[in-house]
This record gives structure tokens, C-alpha cells and sequence, in this order.
């Protein structure tokens, strides 16, 4: 008979399923990880995640007396068809006071389609204090052949900005979108036969020339 | 660091007397050059310079010593007409030089902040601890080899010098992270009102420059084929057909975004570098100090032609650059906003 | 201690040389089937040195391309793994490839395995007195994971990968590169090998786990255990805790690929970014991964030729504790120029100095061991010395990267280049041959030859720093990473390290002709062959030790332990 250290298999399985366990929590942590890290960006606005305010909210916002200005930017997905442009270059805005903005689209394909406006702002650190009352990214924008629109935005700048030391300093804002097309969107556009595209041009310098 | 200096100084000069003479050479060429061939990626739209090129005909291209005299003294001609021609680089001069073993020379605030960090807090530090570690290593291996200590002591514990030799490094770390704080915050300075807005978009595998407060033109920038680069008197693998141009001597606005993968903005002589993600737009202030080209390359992985989408920065002063954004399709100076306001119909 | 049943006294007799007890299986079932910690360990170390060959071939032909400016043995390196007439982005693609092979297999397929997989599963059991691991046949399946996990990335690079065949990604895999950039199976392959690889390595880490936790000997307190069980058992928990979430991410990755989800999808709402966050999240603790059991190696071997017991030994265990858990919250260091807010910098900068801390009293520690010691330079004893060395010059390269306002300029040079290779190239691969040298006789019953072993060395040493030393000169003169092509300025340095690699390259001949002179021609090694200094319980057990060791509790030499 041996005299070694024989393995007690119960406290063994004990101590193997707790590790187990942990690793399981981290695998669940590791998914979990998406809406927590989208929660956390919504509410300290971390990466520029702008803020969504109802209208009541906003009418009870005091409008300092400082101005910022707001620029706009916007990008189309490499594939996507449309053509997206802000209609102004920027907005001079007194902090707290509500401001709407124009951005324009046009469907460039001879088929439907339905795109999703993801966004943020920079410099980062404003996109705590950066407001949407109303905004066409709040849902999918379904374009007609040829159709053209405009899409508003209507925001408001919190003062709070001008307590907030790391970002008091910010003189301008920019106010960004993509729009990127939906999968189904796009998988229908792929399925239906192959239709003719406005065929937007890898390049978009010749897009715009 | 006086030591770096002198090396540096030496390689400058070195490689300018080299270089001086193919350098005259070749932008004397430049100005046929530049119609040739398109590079390897996939547009050549090269128009706006070209034709820039051929309305006026090369002005005896700088001898690269003068170059930034040259361009620092206020620039009497060119302004209304809208003409530019590509600055020469000057050598050694926002680019990698022969056998560098240093930073390229710095040419921004925040550069300049940055390499003094480097090269006063960080460098003399870790030289330093690795001097020392070495030294007690050897002090150690003749001290108490077999021969010379044949019984070894038993001496496992000493509280004082294990709190000792947590102490001073916590102590060194404090000293590095002061002014390494006070770095970090100087780079997020927010470019202040009606700065020069560049929006930088990386491509799979170009970069575009679109100038938002300039009537919303996009510079389209490939590089060039090697040859190319080399009769234009540029250094191979680092220039491009259209340069990103901006002014000098004051703050400029970088946002980068990338259109289809992770691409980064990088330029060493300027220690710029920023992310431009897709879907995301990033921002930062760009200040350089004086005119002239400055080079960088593409910084985060993005496919097959990651090494051959180089960045080549222009810095002209202002009426320079004024006469730079006349050149281009649409490019307006000062009333921005009339310009871009109307919806820019779906170019045609 | 619980764990020995009550009705098994001590029985004196002396088993250990008792070979009819040593009941091997055939070879089929010893080697496939394998249940033996030893056995798998032998299996782990020479899996790592094949994966190491392929690694390190990758690594000659990358360095062969880098030797010269301009595009040169890419095409030729195409032709030979399949394609014809490679066009030149199939070329370039080849290149994205080799990073990303070079990088995996190194990791995933010849440290972890070489340092974890094979000096742990063969020592842990040994020093803390137990018969095998708690759960040897979940031991065979980690390796046999790992094995078919490398099968997998090799498979991936004979897949269609976009561009040209292989997975280009690098060994992060971002997306959307790894996603809507890579079209093709080689990815998902790439991908798949790091599950079954991963698989293998949390399998494992539960394994070392409990065997530490459970199966000590009497007497075998956790503050005795020799400081490479201490290693392990830390770098077992930053598996346990950081490879899910790598789990977690590629998984992610491969639905964004496969199902249409959009994760880290902008197109959907979702942030690349965060595949960012999640991939170092577990890409930081990996890295320790690597380093930690290195230290616990280097600690033996310091010990053991300074005939000392290691020097504040308390101090070096929980310095291994601090790295680990402070390694867990300084992932976005890797990330600084993706956008970070300036608090987020901040805050990253600082936390990752405070590592410099743990590491630095580590380094002093294994000195003070030294000092008032009775050196015998053998050469694990060399290799130790050196490693001390390289990895401090590679800590503080780590110091200048971590100030986030440096690294501005920095990140992804070839500086960054250098400074890993210094803590992992010349750190971790230089532990593993000093435990190579350390352990090889007592695991092969066969002495290596001291000359080789030192001529090694110093091939090595100088091979290693002429490679990566240069790189540092490139990476401040701003050569990004990453790239089969570079400006004609950056011609001198590269030279240079391509002409390291050479060297290095025959220091890795010399290591092999040194084996193979140990099979042939070593003399016979005995139970305790580097004599009073060697204290830990494998030195009680003949070399090799018997199949199963420890039929008899060892004893536990309050003496020799005593710390």
C-alpha cells in the first residue's frame, strides 16, 4: 500500500468546478461586456456618445450666455449608395439653447434602401453635454430610388459643460455621423436580381467631382 | 541629451550635403513629373496639381538649404492667383534620416514637449537603472563566484532594503509621472475657435484630406511609385501624389475617421498619431511650427497595402496655403459658409 | 493534511526504486492517451520546440524580406505555400499573414505550452510532493486541444483569407480588419484555433488550480512552496480569469462574421473599440502569462547556483500576486491612440508605472539572492543571469511606453517592436532555455554538455541584441510596425537585425546538436547533479524520475524551506 498523496477526488471536483465556475462568469462578463460598455458610453458619454434629452427636459435647460460653435460631419458606409451631406458647414449656438440642423440625403441606387446613422462628437469629452431632442439616427431611414431628404437634428448643448473642467475649454464641437446600410437592406438588395446601381464609385473624390 | 544632439546634428548635416545636389536636380524635373503615371492604388485623379503645374511653370525650385527661408519670408507673389507648387522637402527634415538613432527632429509644441520628456526625464532614467542593474550584476558575479566567496551565507531577509527597493522606485515613477501628466494634458488641448478644420479619412489604402471650412473639397492622396518619388527629389516609400496642406504657425483641427478598417494618422516630426476609426470621428490639435513637408505612414494594421499608404503634410504660410485652396475644385477662402451651406447637389 | 486518507499511514519503505511498480503503458496508450503529468509535459516540450521551429522559420522569413528596402522573397515565399504567380497584393498579404502566424504560434503554440504546459505539469506535481495533477485525463485533453489548435492555424493558412490565402489580421484580430475586412476561412480558422488552444489553457489552469490548492504534500504550506509553483499558480488564475473574455470576443467576432450579428459592427450599432478593450483586456494578463512562470524558473535557478534561498521570498511571491492583479487594469495602454479621453490616459499611464514597482523588486531580489552567494556559473546559472539583464532593459523600454503622451509617437513603431521581444523574445525564451538547461538532465536521465550550453548562450546573446536592439533606433526614427516594405533611411538598422537573426539562428542549431549530444554521448545523470544548492523535491528523485514518483510522502526539509 502506497503512503503518497492520493488525490480526494470529492474536495478535487470542488475546488476544479469553483475554478470552472469563474471561468464561466468571465466568459459571461466577456458578452456581457457589450451592453454594459454601450450603457456605460450612454451615460458618461465616454468615446462621445452624445445624450438624448425628451423636449421637456430641454425647455427647462437656462441658456448661458456663452457660444459655442457646432460643426457637422457626415460619412456614407463604403458600400452604401447614398449620398449624405450636412447642410451647413456649422452652427453658432449659445450653450443650453435649442438649435436645429439640416442634413440631406439621396437614395443614388435604382433600389430601396433602408440605413441606420451611427454617431458621436468630438472632441470626446463633450459628449456628455451634447443633446438630442430629435435626430434621424433615432431610427431607420428607409430612401426610395432616386428620393431625396431632408433629415434634422435638433440638439442643445448642456452648460454643465462649463463647470466640467476638462471639457470647459472646447470652442467647437463636431457632430458626426455614418450611415452604414442594414443588413437586411442589403441582403434584399443582393437577392432581388442584379438590378443596375447608380454605381457609386469606390473613389468618393469622384463622387464629389 | 547633448550626446543625441551632436549625432543628430552630424547626420543632418551629412545627409544634406549629399542629398543637396540630386535634390535641386529633381524638383527642377517636378514639374513634368508630376503628370506621369498613376501610383499603385486605385484612383489618379490628380488634377488639381497638375494643372496648378502647367498654368505656372516651375519657379526656380528652391535649393533645399533655402527652402524654409525662403518660405518663411511673407510670400509676395502667388496669392490671388490661386497657383501652387509642391514644396521640395527639405532634407532630414520631417523624415527618417540614414542610420537615425534618435527622434526625428520635432517641429510641433507638443513635440517638442514630448522629446524633452524622452530625452531629459526618461532616457537618463532608464539608461540608468539599466547601468546600475548591470553593474550590480557584475559586482556580484566577481564578488561572490565560487572562487572568491566559497561559502555561501545564508542571508534571506533584510526589511530594510526590500522597503528601500520598493520606496525609491515609487519615488522615481512620481518624478516620470509629473511631467508625463502635464504632457498628456498639453496634447488634449481642444483647437480653439475657427481653427483650420482638416478631416482626415483613411481608405483601404489612401488617405483623403477634406476641408470642410474651404468649400468641402476632398484631397485624394496615393503614394507614389518609388521612381517617381525619387525624381522628384522625395524619399521613396514616404511621398504621395497630393499632399494634405496646411498652415503653419498655427492651430489646426485634425478629425480622422476611417471608412472601411482601423487606419492611424501617424507623423513622427510632428508626434502626431490618431486612430481613424470607422464610424467614429477622432480629434486632436495639430500645431506646426514652421513650413515644410512632413512625413508619416499609416499606423494601425489594415490589410494587405498597409506599408504603401504614406502621409506627406505640407505646412505653407497662410497666403501660401490661401493660394494652395484656390487651386482646388470648389476650395473657397473665408466665406465657408455661403460655399458649403447649399446643400452640395450629389456632385456631378 | 485532509487530503491524505486517515487510514494511510506513513509506511517507510522505500519505494522509489521499486521499478516493478513502474508500470508503463504501450506506446500507443502512453503517449495518446496519455494520464502521466510527466509524459504530457514531455509531450508539451516538444510540441513547443516544433511550434518553435515554424515560429521561428516565419520570424527568418520575415526578417530575410526586412534585410533589404523594397518587396523581395515575398513572391517567392507565396509560390512555395500554393499560390501561383502571386499578384502583388497577394504578396503584401503573405506578409500580414507571416506577422500574424509568427505572432500566434509564438504566443499560443510555443511559450504557453513550453512554460506552462511542459515545466509546469512537470514540476508543480514534483515540488509540492504530489503523485500527478488532480485531473490527469482533463490534462491529456488540454494538450491534445492545444495540438489540434495548431493544426487548425495551420490549416488557416492554406485557406482563401481575402486578398490571398491566410489570415492577415495580426495576432489581435481587430475588427473590422478580422470582420468585414477579411473575407474567406482563414480567419474563422485562425479564430477557431485560439478556442481550442484556449480551451486547452483554461482546462489546464483549473488543473494547476487544484493541484496546488489540494495536493500538496504535508508540510508543503503555500508560503513553502518553491517560488515556481507560486508562478504557476498566479499565471493559472490570469487564465482562468483572462482567457474567457479573449473566449468572449472571438467568439463575438466569428458571429459578425458567419451570422450577421454586429458586435463590434458599426454598421449595426456596435464599436470596434470595444473588441479593443475586451482583446486586451485579456492581451495584458497574457503577457504576464508568458513572463511569470519565466520568473519563477529564473528564481529556482538563481537560488540554486547562488547556494542561497531566494531573498525576501515573501516579497517575490506577492510581487507575482501584485503584477497579476494589476495587470487586469492597465489593458487600455495598448490602446492609447484609438481616442481615449485625457482622465481615461491619465489614468492608464499611471497604473501601468505602478507595475514597474512588483517587477523592480523582483529584479533586486533575485541580485540580493545572488549577493553573498557562492556562484557556480553552470549554465542555467548563465542563461539566468542573462535574463535578468535583457528583461531589465526590456522592463524600462516599458516605462517609456507606458507615459501615453510618448507613446503618442511611439505606438506601433518597431520600438514597441523592440521592447517586447526584449521582455518576451530575450526574457521568456531565455527563462525557458535556462529551465531547458536546469531540468533537461533530470527529465531525460541524460547531462547536456556545459560547453554547448554555454556556447549557446552566448551566440544567442549576441544574436538576440543585434536583432532587436536596432529596433529601438527604428521605432524613435518612426518606422511603424507591421510593414514587408520601408523607407531607404531605415536601410541600416534592418540590415543589421536581419544579419542578428542569422546569428541567432545558428545559437538554435547549436541547442539542438547540444540535445542531440546529450542522447547520444551525455553521461548519465544523477538524482541531485548541481549538488547542495538544488533543494526543491525533484532533486530527491532520481533522473529521470521514476513513472510514478512519490509512492512514499516525501518529507518536507523544514531546513532547506525555510524561508
Amino acid at each position: 500500500m502506497a503512503t503518497q498523496v492520493v488525490p480526494d477526488t470529492r474536495r478535487n471536483r470542488k475546488v476544479g468546478l469553483i475554478a470552472g465556475a469563474c471561468a464561466l462568469g468571465m466568459l459571461g462578463l466577456g458578452y456581457a461586456s457589450v451592453p454594459l460598455y454601450r450603457l456605460f458610453c450612454q451615460v458618461t458619454g465616454y468615446g462621445g456618445t452624445t445624450q438624448r434629452a425628451d423636449a421637456k427636459t430641454a425647455a427647462g435647460v437656462k441658456v448661458a450666455g456663452k457660444v459655442i460653435t457646432v460643426r457637422f460631419d457626415a460619412n456614407v458606409a463604403r458600400e452604401m449608395p447614398w449620398d449624405f451631406k450636412p447642410m451647413q458647414v456649422k452652427q453658432e449656438v449659445r450653450i443650453g439653447e435649442r438649435q436645429i440642423a439640416r442634413y440631406h440625403a439621396r437614395n443614388l441606387a435604382s433600389q430601396t434602401v433602408t440605413g441606420t446613422a451611427i454617431f458621436n462628437v468630438s472632441p470626446e469629452q463633450a459628449g456628455k453635454y451634447f443633446n438630442k431632442i430629435q435626430c434621424f439616427c433615432f431610427t431607420e431611414q428607409t430612401l426610395q430610388p432616386g428620393q431625396d431628404v431632408p433629415m434634422p437634428v435638433i440638439y442643445y448643448v448642456d452648460p454643465a459643460i462649463l463647470d466640467d473642467p476638462a471639457a470647459k475649454n472646447i470652442e467647437e464641437i463636431t457632430l458626426s455621423y455614418t450611415f452604414n446600410e442594414t443588413h437586411e437592406s442589403l441582403a434584399a438588395r443582393r437577392n432581388a436580381k442584379p438590378a443596375k446601381l447608380v454605381e457609386k464609385p469606390l473613389d468618393p473624390a469622384q463622387a464629389r467631382r | 541629451m547633448s550626446l543625441a544632439d551632436t549625432a543628430r546634428n552630424a547626420g543632418k548635416v551629412i545627409r544634406a550635403l549629399g542629398v543637396a545636389g540630386a535634390m535641386t536636380f529633381g524638383t527642377l524635373t517636378m514639374g513634368a513629373s508630376s503628370l506621369a503615371a498613376a501610383p499603385a492604388a486605385p484612383v489618379a485623379q490628380a488634377a488639381a496639381p497638375t494643372t496648378a503645374d502647367s498654368a505656372a511653370p516651375a519657379p526656380a525650385a528652391p535649393a533645399p538649404a533655402a527652402a524654409s527661408a525662403d518660405a518663411a519670408a511673407p510670400a509676395a507673389p502667388a496669392a490671388d492667383a490661386g497657383s501652387y507648387t509642391p514644396m521640395a522637402p527639405t532634407p532630414g527634415k520631417g523624415m527618417p534620416v540614414d542610420k537615425g538613432w534618435t527622434f526625428q527632429d520635432q517641429y510641433s509644441p507638443v513635440g517638442e514637449q514630448g522629446l524633452w520628456m524622452h530625452d531629459v526625464i526618461l532616457m537618463p532614467i532608464i539608461v540608468a537603472i539599466s547601468i546600475f542593474v548591470l553593474v550590480l550584476l557584475l559586482v556580484v558575479m566577481a564578488r561572490f563566484n565560487k572562487r572568491a566567496n566559497p561559502v555561501a551565507s545564508k542571508t534571506s531577509h533584510n526589511t530594510l532594503i526590500e522597503v528601500v527597493w520598493t520606496l525609491i522606485p515609487v519615488l522615481i515613477l512620481v518624478v516620470i509621472a509629473v511631467p508625463s501628466i502635464r504632457l498628456l494634458a498639453q496634447q488634449y488641448e481642444p483647437a480653439p475657435k475657427g481653427a483650420l478644420t482638416v478631416k482626415v479619412t483613411g481608405y483601404q489604402w489612401y488617405w483623403g484630406y477634406t476641408y470642410p471650412d474651404n468649400g468641402g473639397f476632398e484631397v485624394i492622396s496615393n503614394m507614389l511609385p518609388d521612381e517617381e518619388a525619387v525624381k522628384r527629389g522625395e524619399p521613396g516609400q514616404l511621398a504621395v501624389d497630393n499632399r494634405m496642406v496646411v498652415p503653419a504657425g498655427e492651430p489646426i483641427r485634425i478629425q480622422t475617421i476611417g471608412s472601411d478598417v482601423i487606419h492611424a494618422f501617424a507623423v513622427p516630426s510632428l508626434w502626431f498619431k490618431l486612430d481613424a476609426v470607422p464610424g467614429r470621428i477622432n480629434e486632436k490639435m495639430l500645431f506646426i511650427k514652421e513650413p515644410g513637408v512632413y512625413y508619416g505612414q499609416c499606423s494601425e494594421l489594415c490589410g494587405a497595402r498597409h506599408g504603401y499608404m504614406p502621409i506627406a503634410i505640407e505646412a505653407l504660410p497662410r497666403d501660401k496655403f490661401e493660394a494652395w485652396v484656390k487651386t482646388q475644385p470648389g476650395g473657397t477662402v473665408g466665406g465657408a459658409e455661403q460655399a458649403a451651406a447649399a446643400p452640395a447637389a450629389p456632385a456631378a | 493534511m485532509a487530503s491524505i486518507p486517515a487510514n494511510e499511514g506513513f509506511d517507510a519503505h522505500d519505494h522509489a526504486h521499486d521499478h516493478d511498480h513502474d508500470h508503463k503503458p504501450g506506446f500507443f496508450a502512453r503517449w495518446f492517451m496519455s494520464t502521466n503529468h510527466k509524459d504530457i509535459g514531455t509531450l508539451y516540450l516538444i510540441f513547443a520546440i516544433f511550434a518553435g521551429i515554424v515560429g521561428g522559420a516565419v520570424s527568418g522569413m520575415m526578417r530575410a524580406e526586412l534585410a533589404q528596402p523594397g518587396i523581395q522573397y515575398l513572391g517567392y515565399f507565396a509560390q512555395i505555400l500554393g499560390t501561383a504567380n502571386p499578384s502583388f497584393d497577394q504578396q503584401l498579404h503573405l506578409w500580414n499573414v507571416l506577422i500574424t502566424a509568427h505572432g500566434l504560434i509564438m504566443v499560443f503554440f510555443m511559450v504557453m505550452p513550453a512554460i506552462i504546459g511542459g515545466f509546469g505539469n512537470w514540476f508543480v506535481p514534483i515540488m509540492i510532493g504530489a503523485p500527478d495533477m488532480a485531473f490527469p485525463r482533463m490534462n491529456n485533453v488540454s494538450f491534445w486541444l492545444t495540438f489540434v489548435g495548431f493544426l487548425s492555424l495551420m490549416i488557416s493558412a492554406f485557406m482563401p483569407g481575402g486578398t490571398g490565402q491566410g489570415a492577415g489580421t495580426g495576432w489581435t484580430v481587430y475588427a473590422p480588419l478580422s470582420t468585414s475586412g477579411s473575407v474567406g476561412p482563414a480567419v474563422d480558422f485562425a479564430i477557431f484555433s485560439l478556442h481550442l488552444s484556449g480551451a486547452g489553457s483554461i482546462l489546464g489552469a483549473i488543473n494547476f488550480i487544484t493541484t496546488i490548492f489540494n495536493m500538496r504534500a504535508p508540510g508543503m504550506t503555500l508560503h513553502k512552496m518553491p517560488l515556481f509553483v507560486w508562478s504557476v499558480l498566479v499565471t493559472a488564475f490570469l487564465l482562468l480569469l483572462a482567457l474567457p473574455v479573449l473566449a468572449a470576443a472571438i467568439t463575438m467576432l466569428l458571429t459578425d462574421r458567419n451570422f450577421g450579428t454586429t458586435f463590434f459592427d458599426p454598421a449595426g450599432g456596435g464599436d470596434p473599440v470595444l473588441y479593443q478593450h475586451l482583446f486586451w483586456f485579456f492581451g495584458h494578463p497574457e503577457v504576464y502569462i508568458m513572463i511569470l512562470p519565466g520568473f519563477g524558473i529564473i528564481s529556482q535557478i538563481i537560488s540554486t547556483f547562488s547556494k542561497k534561498p531566494v531573498f525576501g521570498y515573501l516579497g517575490m511571491a506577492y510581487a507575482m500576486v501584485a503584477i497579476g492583479v494589476v495587470g487586469f487594469i492597465v489593458w487600455a495602454h495598448h490602446m492609447y491612440t484609438t481616442g481615449l479621453d485625457v482622465n481615461t490616459k491619465m489614468y492608464f499611464t499611471a497604473a501601468t508605472m505602478v507595475i514597474a514597482v512588483p517587477t523592480g523588486i523582483k529584479i533586486f531580489s533575485w541580485i540580493a539572492t545572488m549577493w553573498g552567494g557562492s556562484l557556480e556559473f553552470k549554465s542555467p546559472m548563465v542563461w539566468a543571469i542573462g535574463f535578468i539583464f535583457l528583461f531589465t532593459v526590456g522592463g524600462v523600454t516599458g516605462v517609456v511606453l507606458a507615459n501615453g503622451g510618448v507613446d503618442d509617437n511611439l505606438h506601433d513603431t518597431y520600438y514597441v517592436v523592440a521592447h517586447f521581444h526584449y521582455v518576451l523574445s530575450l526574457g521568456a525564451v531565455t527563462s525557458l532555455f535556462a529551465g531547458f538547461y536546469y531540468w533537461f538532465p533530470k527529465m531525460s536521465g541524460r547531462m547536456h554538455s556545459e560547453f554547448l550550453s554555454h556556447l549557446q548562450f552566448w551566440i544567442f546573446f549576441v544574436g538576440v541584441n543585434l536583432i532587436f536592439f536596432p529596433m529601438h533606433f527604428l521605432g524613435v526614427q518612426g518606422m511603424p510596425r507591421r510593414y514587408p516594405d520601408y523607407a531607404v533611411a531605415y536601410t541600416y538598422w534592418n540590415e543589421i537585425a536581419s544579419f542578428g537573426y542569422v546569428i541567432m539562428a545558428a545559437s538554435i542549431g547549436v541547442f539542438f546538436i547540444n540535445i542531440l549530444y546529450a542522447f547520444l554521448a551525455g553521461k548519465k545523470a544523477e538524482a541531485n547533479y548541481w549538488g547542495e544548492g538544488a533543494t526543491t523535491l525533484e532533486w530527491t528523485l532520481s533522473s529521470p524520475p521514476p513513472f510514478h514518483q512519490f509512492e512514499t510522502l516525501p518529507v518536507i526539509d523544514d531546513k532547506a524551506h525555510a524561508h
